[in-house]
């Protein structure tokens, strides 16, 4: 379960602190959409959740335990392990093929290349895209990427998927599609608890399909 | 993350990023090839010209009785010989003429040594024995010399007061550095007789000062003027300032090929890592600690290293052996160590600034 208690973040000293001291507990096995204007911390809030920022006040409880002041090395596990991102670019490595970014977290995690190999193969089928999985970043859609991104955040079996404006640079259908996944993903989580889904967005279509709204 | 999985991301990045590998392979290589060739070459010549230095003629030590005070006995050439300095060592005795005992004092004459220690340590044996008492052992040359077309017949003592003769069992070719030894005959000295000189071989030239002390030591001559020393001390000093000034020479040099190959290395893997910020920030997103960063930027410039490494060994080796001066395996090994290490520690730095730098900064869209 992820929770923020009495959560702020500056960027910089003495800047404009977000989130105000934020309290809320993001439910597992549904989609929460972030909203709010341009500026208000939507994707940093993912960022902060990510672990890959260190809140100037408060904390971020992964299952009640206070992980955002955690070493680096620790918070870092927890993000191979338990949390999985969707960047709004897709963030593929455009060097490798698909297969190959599906299954990095899974090495960061501990996993051997067999057993990544396995997994990422069955995310890509049920995604539709088994065959492409040997295909590079460039050889495949705007919105076949997206997909690959979220077999990628999903490879790890975490109990976070943190998705930052996934469907900012698709098409209705594709962004369709890619909700589409995102809300099985979030119903199928480990022990049928369902997993904790973020969406930071101001797609009214996004908002429109998400079980939560945080505004921001 | 598993170690030979960082190894295969590494080496997979650094085939993706060609330019920036090629630029290492080929410093390293150069690194490589110019150590070999410069230091190397150094490295060559200072253990030619200490092989020469420590050839058998260089490290002699010859003490003389010149006043003939019979201060060399067979005792002192014997704990001369066992001396740890002492590689072999030998009592002459002045050579006196002989000639072949069938034609007698018109005969052709030549020298023959008498000789207290072993004889393999001056000479090898080609044919026949070794010399009892009354025996003498004939260079090829000196029975040339003698008319004596075997290893068969006598020599008597070209001498009209004296009278001694010696029966001829064998031929012999001198030993390095009793060269001079070959224009004649070695007879085995006679027992309890001493001796006019004892030449010793010393291990290396660079004991030459102690083991004449010892010598000295054990000839107790009366005063200095009794004997006459012929001793590599000098050229012991000599090798010891030629191995210390090629050795300073090498080193700076050495210092001078890493250091400015390695400085590029630097360079070169920073540039990478300014272009790959977007990668290693989605590295570091999904889940890589700062180690793995640290040793996915390291392992990517060692990978390139190595082909490099081979590559420059080679062509050093090649270049060398032209020019004849081919460096000891044991420099060309640690050559390649250290320009691995050079490569590896000169990518540390820029690994720690991939490491440390913001992923959210390279991840956002704007």
């Amino acid at each position: 379960m992820l929770a923020v208690e009495d959560l702020s973040f500056a960027y910089r000293k003495g800047a404009e602190e977000l989130f105000g001291g934020l309290t809320y507990e993001f439910t597992a096995g549904a989609i929460t959409a972030v909203t709010g204007p341009s500026g208000r911390g939507k994707s940093t809030l993912l960022y902060v959740l990510g672990l890959l920022l260190t809140p100037n006040r408060g904390a971020v409880l992964l299952n009640g335990q206070d992980i955002s002041s955690a070493p680096d090395t620790v918070r870092s596990r927890v993000r191979a392990q338990r949390v999985g991102f969707v960047f709004q670019d897709s963030a593929l490595d455009p060097t490798r093929t698909v297969l190959d970014s599906v299954l990095e977290p899974a090495l960061y995690a501990g996993s051997t290349l067999a057993q990544a190999r396995r997994r990422g193969r069955e995310l890509l089928n049920d995604m539709g895209l088994g065959s492409r999985a040997d295909h590079r970043p460039g050889e495949i859609s705007g919105g076949q990427a997206q997909r690959v991104a979220l077999c990628r955040a999903l490879v790890t079996d975490p109990m976070v998927i943190l998705a930052d404006e996934p469907t900012g640079n698709l098409d209705r259908d594709n962004a369709a599609r890619v909700l589409a996944a995102l809300s099985a993903a979030a119903g199928s989580g480990e022990q049928g608890v369902g997993r904790t889904v973020l969406i930071a967005t101001h797609d009214p279509f996004v908002i429109e399909q998400a079980d939560e709204v945080l505004a921001l | 993350m598993r170690p030979l999985l960082i190894l295969r991301e590494a080496l997979a990045t650094a085939w993706a990023a060609k330019v920036p590998s090629a630029l290492v392979v080929v410093l390293v290589a150069t690194m490589c090839a110019a150590t070999l060739a410069t230091v190397g070459r150094t490295a060559a010549a200072e253990a030619q010209l200490l092989d020469r230095l420590d050839s058998a003629g260089s490290r002699v030590l010859i003490v003389a009785d010149t006043a003939r005070n019979e201060l060399i006995t067979p005792t002192i050439v014997d704990q001369t010989a066992l001396l740890s300095t002492s590689e072999r060592a030998v009592g002459t005795l002045i050579p006196v003429d002989v000639v072949n005992g069938v034609i007698g004092d018109g005969g052709t004459r030549v020298p023959a040594w008498g000789i207290h220690g072993e004889l393999p340590a001056v000479a090898t044996l080609l044919a026949g024995r070794w010399p009892g008492p009354q025996e003498a052992i004939a260079s090829r040359d000196a029975l040339r010399a003698l008319g004596m077309d075997e290893k068969a017949g006598w020599v008597t003592l070209a001498s009209s007061t004296l009278a001694d003769d010696w029966s001829i069992v064998g031929v012999f070719e001198a030993r390095e550095p009793f060269d001079d030894l070959e224009a004649g005959l070695l007879y085995p000295a006679p027992t309890g007789r001493a001796l006019d000189a004892v030449r010793v071989v010393l291990t290396s030239a660079s004991v030459a000062p102690a083991a004449q002390a010892q010598a000295l030591r054990l000839i107790s001559a009366p005063s200095p003027d009794a004997l006459s020393i012929t001793s590599p001390v000098s050229l012991a000093a000599l090798q010891e300032q030629v191995t210390s000034d090629l050795a300073n020479f090498g080193r700076t040099l050495l210092l001078a090929v890493l250091g400015a190959g390695g400085l590029l290395v630097t360079v070169i893997t920073l540039a990478d890592v300014l272009v790959r910020r977007t990668d290693l920030g989605r590295r570091r997103a999904l889940g890589a600690t700062r180690g793995v960063i640290v040793a996915l930027v390291v392992l990517r410039t060692v990978g390139p290293a190595l082909c490099g490494a081979a590559i420059g060994t080679g062509l050093g080796i090649y270049l060398t052996a032209r020019l004849g001066a081919a460096p000891p395996w044991e420099f060309t090994c640690g050559t390649v160590l250290l320009a691995l290490l050079a490569a590896a520690t000169s990518a540390v730095p820029p690994a720690l600034y991939a490491a440390t730098r913001d992923p959210v900064r390279v991840l956002r869209t704007p």
